[in-house]
């Protein structure tokens, strides 16, 4: 490519990444100027430096806003783990399988998804607060080792049958079963679907909101999509600079995790087949 | 023969085999965590929910059987249609754009440039944002009477109004929303990318093949089965959309219902007008529609979608 | 599968039955008790409420209090949750829109069992009544509030207008001196914020002209023309000019307190709840006044009513009344809580509290307990009935149809009677 296609490349690129990131741009801005100039002020040119709403908004809740965010980097752990093992050995099954029934179970599977939790969560709280699971992490991260998260389930199904049988089949000839098969030969070359899973479940169960409101009743138990919706209430004046400060906060991690994750998302496949 | 051709002698279908019984055993043992999943964790509730939509619940006192009523009442009411209407358009038109700016970002940001990885976390970086409280303030920071998006256009001398408490134009800043989050199935497809071996590519470079034609012959089927995966799940998750529509209509789905997503709907019959009997079976209905748009996309997948095995 | 559907409806149906433990006035409790308090609000509040508990836990040291609180929204879709799991808090934070809800289904204690541990004397009697669901009482008032117009005297001295005198002044005045403010504003300033966003300007509006929102038998009994007249009025403003356009009307609805009209100074009059002025002073940065009602003095009784800011509910299936009317005792009576809380919960309902803390208020909170103390009201309207809790949402939607030209004003107050009256009958 010419350096005159890529100079224009770049600036396409740029151009677009600030409009994109304008939103972006404007949180850290205001999270940087007192609560009542945020609203007079629409422009992204800051005439001062105010970082207070940082440090007010760290200890505005009941614990210091970084026991929020160790709850959450706790949880988002655990499920990270959870997906990576159960989802990838559902996907085993379903890609490479023959067995009794497969494709009304993937139809089942793919159902699961499809009923919004606002209807699944009254029965579902009766369910864990039977079980005494009220309160804890339990019932957010049980389902992601027991595979409920279908998303995976299917991403990795369609990253598995995009891999030719060949492998497979001389691993097989080989003298491998399947678990050898599963471990040596799929999972090493599904990185790019691990990775997107773990990018993903980090991300996900690190902004959901409606599950970790319901189950987590203790505020020490709080995790940080909990902890930021305290600063807002539409009938008194809302702290907006801390929320906005605090957002910003519990968005670096996701970045940062973003940005050192993407490198496993571009490994390939270096070879294909012939051993 | 050539690599191309080698290509163009994979089995087009949904692939797979229909289900018999040969890896029986080594099935269970991989679909295990999963089995045990769907009985003690879905099905209890999900099985609850259904027989609840044939009730009248108001959460406080026990569940009483109405029989069909709520689904009669489905045909009557006003306010669901015109949920269902809303949901479609935001459906139809949000999906596509979506994939497209995804598809259209992934492919310039797969390789042969420098700074990749910072412009890939650019993109990415609003769907972090997407569901959470500030996105309401940010949205109509943008497309409110005095947003930047009106002061964009007054360069251009045009007067806009305000996007957002405009009835006609709210839902398509919705819209633009989940445009705008379009890095997640970026990220998909960035991934999928990876996983087209190089070989490929080289191998029709030396047939004599230009970019244009690899871009057909090789990416476009190699990569059929990620755009599938991405279509069907932004279809489902789309027709889903509550936090978006709940935050930025401060959970009304106003103006005058504009943004009244289906979802949105059923949860305040739910929880604001204690009202989960009827909601239990719009989300049944919910689920009716969603695996009926699914079973068409799977459906069509057998005509453009290249599975290697 | 069959077995354990059949125990989830099993549970759903036993979830409702389940009983208290034991009478509200029974004895205390030596044995230690944990008590579960739930609230909404901001982390102002939160951390408030979370002394007055340390407090009551050092005067009471076998009971041990357990605050759970959320934002407005999470807080009802939890409270309904735990609710139908027979896991609610024992002390529960209640609005008037939610109280009939929750009462008229058992879920609430009627707080006449419990007068061994919860005192009321120092409520009056006018503020107990707007607690009581068919005759029983089963939420006790924090605070009050009243419906008010905020003036920003900044602006109308800027412009050179003169204060209205609100003791006479009628709704045709206020369409006048909003007019002068939105000439002389020049686009920037308009005279008045657009009201038709919650019930209060509607009931203050119906009861003005005479009549009510809801019989005593929870019926929308109100009559079309009035509501006609509500929504014909809201639509004069917009059209000429005296509010500000629909759409930035509608907008500006949507947001939250500190992006209203008064609070960015674009208004210079508006309706609001007395209690609201603190905040509103804060975010506006402007001098602002609290005046009475217009159509006050032309009409035959007093449209102003007080309206509890929340109350105290005690749950029916608690397993520890006693205990959990004390608390309640303490966050209602207590001169400490007070003076922690301050008016973070509103204008206190207690007036023998309110008289107290008054010298320790600052300047726009002290305004707010003297404009209670010096408003007329007439008797509280009948509590929101059961059904109805959505009723704001349904007046909003017809008002933004009604500023958008998408229904005439007439239109609008016929199918808000039907929608609502529907919902209750639904319930």
């Amino acid at each position: 490519m010419t350096s005159l296609r890529k100079a224009f490349k770049h600036a396409v690129l740029i151009l677009l990444a600030l409009v994109m990131l304008y939103p972006v741009l404007w949180m850290v801005v205001s999270s940087l100027r007192p609560d009542n100039e945020i609203f007079r002020r629409p422009g992204l040119i800051l005439d001062s430096l105010q970082t207070h709403n940082y440090g007010e908004g760290w200890n505005a809740l009941s614990s210091p806003f970084g026991h929020y965010l160790v709850n959450s980097a706790i949880l988002v752990l655990a499920c990270i783990i959870g997906n990576l093992v159960s989802c990838s050995m559902a996907a085993y099954a379903f890609a490479r399988l023959d067995f009794t029934g497969k494709k009304p179970w993937f139809a089942i599977m793919l159902g699961t998804i499809m009923l919004p939790i606002h209807v699944i969560i009254v029965p579902q709280y009766i369910l864990f607060s039977q079980l005494d699971w009220i309160n804890t992490f339990l019932p957010l991260v049980v389902p992601k080792f027991l595979a409920t998260d279908a998303f995976f389930v299917f991403l990795m199904v369609q990253f598995i049958r995009g891999l030719p049988r060949e492998l497979d089949e001389a691993a097989r000839i080989d003298g491998c079963g399947h678990a050898r098969i599963f471990l040596r030969i799929i999972l090493p070359l599904m990185l790019p679907a691990l990775a997107t899973t773990v990018i993903f479940t980090f991300i996900w169960t690190w902004n959901d909101f409606f599950s970790q409101l319901i189950y987590l009743t203790d505020p020490e138990m709080y995790t940080v999509p909990v902890a930021l919706r305290s600063f807002v209430d539409a009938t008194v004046s809302t702290s907006w600079g801390s929320m906005f400060a605090m957002s910003v906060v519990s968005l670096l991690p996701v970045f940062l995790a973003f940005l050192v994750g993407q490198r496993y998302l571009i490994r390939g496949i270096a070879t294909t087949g012939g051993k | 023969m050539s690599a191309l051709g080698e290509l163009q002698r994979m089995r087009r279908g949904s692939g797979g085999t229909l289900g018999g019984r040969r890896d029986n055993k080594a099935a269970f043992v991989f679909l295990l965590p999963w089995f045990a999943g769907l009985l003690l964790i879905t099905a209890g509730p999900v099985v609850a929910s259904f027989v609840l939509g044939f009730t009248d619940y108001n959460l406080i006192q026990p569940p009483v059987f109405n029989g069909l009523d709520n689904f009669t009442r489905m045909l009557g009411d006003a306010r669901l249609h015109h949920a269902l209407g809303v949901t479609l358009v935001y459906v139809v038109v949000s999906v596509p754009l979506q994939l497209a700016a995804a598809l259209g970002l992934a492919l310039l940001l797969d390789r042969g440039l420098r700074g990749l990885a910072f412009y890939r976390s650019a993109f990415y970086l609003p769907s972090l944002l997407g569901s959470s409280v500030a996105i309401a303030v940010l949205w109509k920071q943008i497309f409110g009477a005095g947003g930047l998006f009106n002061q964009f256009l007054a360069l251009f001398g045009v007067e806009g109004p305000s996007w957002i408490a405009d009835p006609d134009t709210a839902l398509s800043t919705l819209i633009v929303l989940n445009v705008w989050t379009f890095g997640a199935p970026m990220v998909i497809f960035l991934a999928g990318l990876r996983q087209i071996p190089a070989m490929y590519y080289e191998a029709a470079a030396t047939d004599g093949a230009g970019k244009w034609t690899q871009f057909r012959k090789i990416t476009i089927p190699l990569l059929s089965p990620i755009v599938f995966f991405n279509l069907v799940l932004q279809v489902i998750h789309a027709f889903q959309s509550f936090t978006q529509a709940f935050v930025v209509s401060n959970g009304t789905g106003g103006p005058s219902d504009s943004t009244l997503f289906y979802t949105l709907y059923l949860y305040r019959r739910g929880f604001a007008n204690f009202d989960m009997g009827y909601a239990s079976a719009l989300a049944w209905l919910l689920l009716v529609i969603i695996a009926g748009f699914t079973a068409v996309n799977f459906w069509a997948a057998k005509f453009w979608v290249v599975y290697d095995d | 599968m069959r077995r354990i559907a059949l125990a989830v409806a099993a549970a759903l149906m036993l979830s409702a039955c389940g009983s208290g433990g034991g009478s509200a006035d029974q004895e205390l409790s030596k044995d230690p008790v944990t008590l579960r308090f739930t609230w909404w609000g901001a982390d102002e509040r939160h951390q408030r409420t979370q002394k007055v508990i340390d407090l009551f836990q050092k005067k009471y040291p076998n009971i041990t209090v357990k605050g759970e609180f959320k934002d407005w929204n999470g807080y009802w879709e939890s409270l309904a949750t735990t609710v139908a799991a027979n896991d609610a808090p024992d002390i529960i934070q209640m609005d008037e829109l939610y109280l009939s809800s929750y009462a008229e289904r058992g879920a609430l204690l009627d707080l006449g069992t419990a007068t061994k541990y919860l005192k009321t004397a120092d409520f009056d009697k006018s503020a107990l009544d707007t607690g009581m669901v068919k005759g029983k009482l089963y939420a006790l008032p924090v605070g009050l509030a009243t419906y008010s117009i905020v003036a920003n005297t900044d602006l109308l001295d800027q412009y050179k207008i003169k204060l209205p005198d609100d003791a006479t002044w009628t709704w045709d005045d206020f369409k006048k001196i909003g007019d002068e403010v939105s000439k002389a504003g020049g686009g920037k300033v308009t005279g008045v914020q657009s009201f038709g966003f919650d019930a209060g300007s509607m009931n203050i509006w119906v009861r003005q002209h005479g009549a009510v929102l809801f019989d005593e038998a929870g019926k929308v009994v109100v009559p079309e023309n009035v509501l006609a007249g509500y929504w014909t009025y809201i639509r004069d403003l917009a059209k000429s000019g005296v509010a500000p356009a629909p759409s930035v009307t509608i907008e500006r609805a949507n947001g939250s307190l500190d992006q209203s009209g008064t609070a960015t100074n674009a208004s210079a009059l508006a309706t609001w709840w007395n209690t609201q002025i603190p905040s509103l002073a804060t975010a506006s940065g402007a001098k602002l006044k609290l005046l009475k009602l217009p159509g006050e003095s032309q009409s035959s009784s007093p449209g102003a009513y007080f309206k509890p800011s929340m109350y105290w509910s005690i749950s029916a299936r608690s397993e520890h009344p006693a205990e959990a009317a004390l608390l309640v005792d303490f966050l209602a009576n207590s001169k400490e809580t007070a003076d922690i809380m301050l008016t973070d919960r509103g204008v206190p309902a207690n007036s023998k509290i309110r008289t107290a803390i008054t010298p320790k208020l600052g300047e726009y909170d002290k305004a707010a307990a003297e404009y209670l103390d010096t408003v007329k009201v007439g008797t509280a309207p009948r509590v929101t009935p059961n059904g109805a809790s959505d009723v704001e949402a349904i007046i909003k939607r017809h008002t933004e149809e009604v500023l958008s030209d998408r229904e005439t004003p007439e239109q609008a107050a016929k199918a808000f009677i039907t929608e609502l009256q529907a919902e209750i009958d639904g319930a």
